[in-house]
């Protein structure tokens, strides 16, 4: 990895015993778009702001939800660019796992492979980390599950979490609304409101993404018809 | 001594500043603007059109060699606007890149694909330090078999979109503004009315009229998806109709 001319690691210690690179990254990811995601009881639920640049951009080339196997999807905030990368490197982790233990990947081993990535960029020589978080949701043999990855590489597993601009106000709001007993459609609703909390403008079914998956454990992303039936719920 | 700001080579190499920003991906951008030159592209009902300046500096320059436009396959078109060298290398390796894609899978690398491919090379430069970002802005164009004409534009942070309009380059913004206002109704523009929209907006931002030797315009279209650059009589008559239009 990395040209030889730069087989020096460009993620250091300072004096204080911090990386910084990893910090600022960590502010990369803290000025992109909020996202989120709930753990319920019978499913998982991520979502996320889809503010685009302009009225000229085709909304419908650009889903910022992605799925890494049948039942396992992934959200972000942060660079973009560099979360194409990590979907990519995961699909592969996915399919390799597939093709040695002919069993779909566990969530917790899609987590850590993903996790291992980010942490090779932060000691690898001539890359900086990736300037993403991301929230990996899933419902294997171990139930539904969440889990945020840092530009770090450590990675923790979350009732309800959110990154991103408004990280300190969803997250309030979260830990109010959140109870353990709570079923897949009220998290859907609940993550559709605190969006709203810090959203500018006029919420739409063409200006959030949300993704799903329950009992069925197939992750899909609802289309923008279905958010606005959810958006009229709520209401 | 605080090494707060990475030693000072945030500036230099793609790390990340203090604020999260990369430097040399924002410098990248600068340089695609102090190429002097704008773009546009408008995507129609059943085409998609592209436009840019030709300036050539020199009266003693071949002008047929000065070029922002590139066939990668005969169905895809690429505008770069930015740095002539980086858009020729990226061009090349696009070229060898879409000619390996239909020989190992058997059919014509799509629009969107391209698009993903330029930026996730892009992605690669901000993020590895032995290679600076590309000074070029892409806009590749063609007609997909399943969604019809489209436009992508790729930049040098690695973000690539589907456009209904775009621009790039030096009145870049002002170009958006102008087409926002176009766009705004979702119209389905007929393919004159896509090269005229493209060409007028042109001349709108830079508040001249251009002589047919003076722009380049690049065209798909869904009866004919081959990518064809225009030639000066056929820029004449486009712009001798938005003049009798006016």
């Amino acid at each position: 990895m990395g040209d030889s001319q730069y087989s020096f690691s460009l993620t250091t210690f300072s004096p204080s015993g911090k990386l910084v690179q990893i910090e600022h990254a960590l502010t990369a990811v803290g000025s992109g778009q909020t996202s989120l995601g709930i753990k319920a009881a019978n499913g998982v639920v991520i979502a996320t702001e889809k503010k685009l640049p302009s009225i000229l951009v085709d909304e419908s080339s650009v889903q910022k939800i992605q799925t890494l196997t049948p039942n396992i999807g992934v959200v972000y905030s942060g660079m973009g660019p560099d979360f194409r990368v990590l979907v990519r490197k995961s699909w592969k982790q996915a399919e390799q796992y597939h093709r040695l233990y002919k069993e779909p990947i566990p969530v917790t081993q899609l987590v850590r492979e993903i996790a291992a990535v980010m942490q090779e960029f932060t000691q690898s020589g001539g890359v900086r980390p990736f300037g993403v978080s991301l929230l990996v949701a899933g419902f294997d043999d171990n139930g539904p599950q969440l889990y945020q990855v840092d530009p770090s590489g450590s990675y923790f597993s979350w009732k309800a979490s959110a990154m991103g601009k408004n990280v300190s106000n969803a997250k309030t709001f979260l830990e109010k609304r959140y109870t353990d007993d709570m079923e897949l459609d009220d998290a859907v609703h609940t993550s559709i409101l605190t969006l709203k909390e810090g959203f500018e403008g006029q919420i739409s079914g063409k200006n959030i993404e949300i993704g799903i998956i329950g009992a069925d454990k197939q992750f899909r992303v609802l289309t923008p018809a279905e958010i606005e039936d959810y958006l009229a719920e709520v209401e | 001594m605080s090494r707060g700001s990475g030693g000072g080579y945030d500036r230099h190499i793609t790390i990340f500043s203090p604020e999260g920003r990369l430097f040399q991906v924002e410098y990248a951008f600068k340089a695609v603007k102090a190429s002097g030159i704008t773009s546009i592209g408008v995507r129609g009902k059943d085409s998609v059109c592209v436009v840019t300046q030709k300036k050539v500096p020199d009266k003693l320059l071949d002008q047929t060699s000065v070029t922002h436009l590139f066939p990668i396959t005969k169905y895809l078109g690429l505008l770069a606007t930015g740095m002539t060298a980086d858009a020729r290398t990226l061009v090349q390796q696009a070229r060898n890149e879409a000619a390996e894609f239909r020989f190992k899978y058997g059919y014509e690398m799509p629009v969107d694909v391209l698009a993903k491919w330029i930026a996730d090379k892009s992605q690669v430069y901000t993020q590895h330090a032995y290679m600076r970002p590309l000074g070029v802005v892409s806009m590749v164009l063609g007609i997909d078999d399943e969604y019809g004409p489209r436009l992508y534009k790729c930049d040098p942070a690695g973000h690539f979109f589907g456009h209904k309009a775009t621009s790039a380059g030096l009145k870049e913004q002002e170009a958006i503004n102008f087409l926002e206002k176009k766009m705004k109704n979702d119209p389905a523009f007929t393919y004159e009315e896509t090269v005229q929209t493209a060409i007028s907006a042109l001349q709108s931002v830079l508040q001249e009229d251009f002589k047919a030797n003076e722009i380049e315009v690049g065209v798909v279209r869904q009866e004919n998806p081959v990518f064809r650059v225009l030639s000066t009589e056929e820029i004449d008559e486009h712009l001798t109709a938005i003049s009798e239009r006016d």
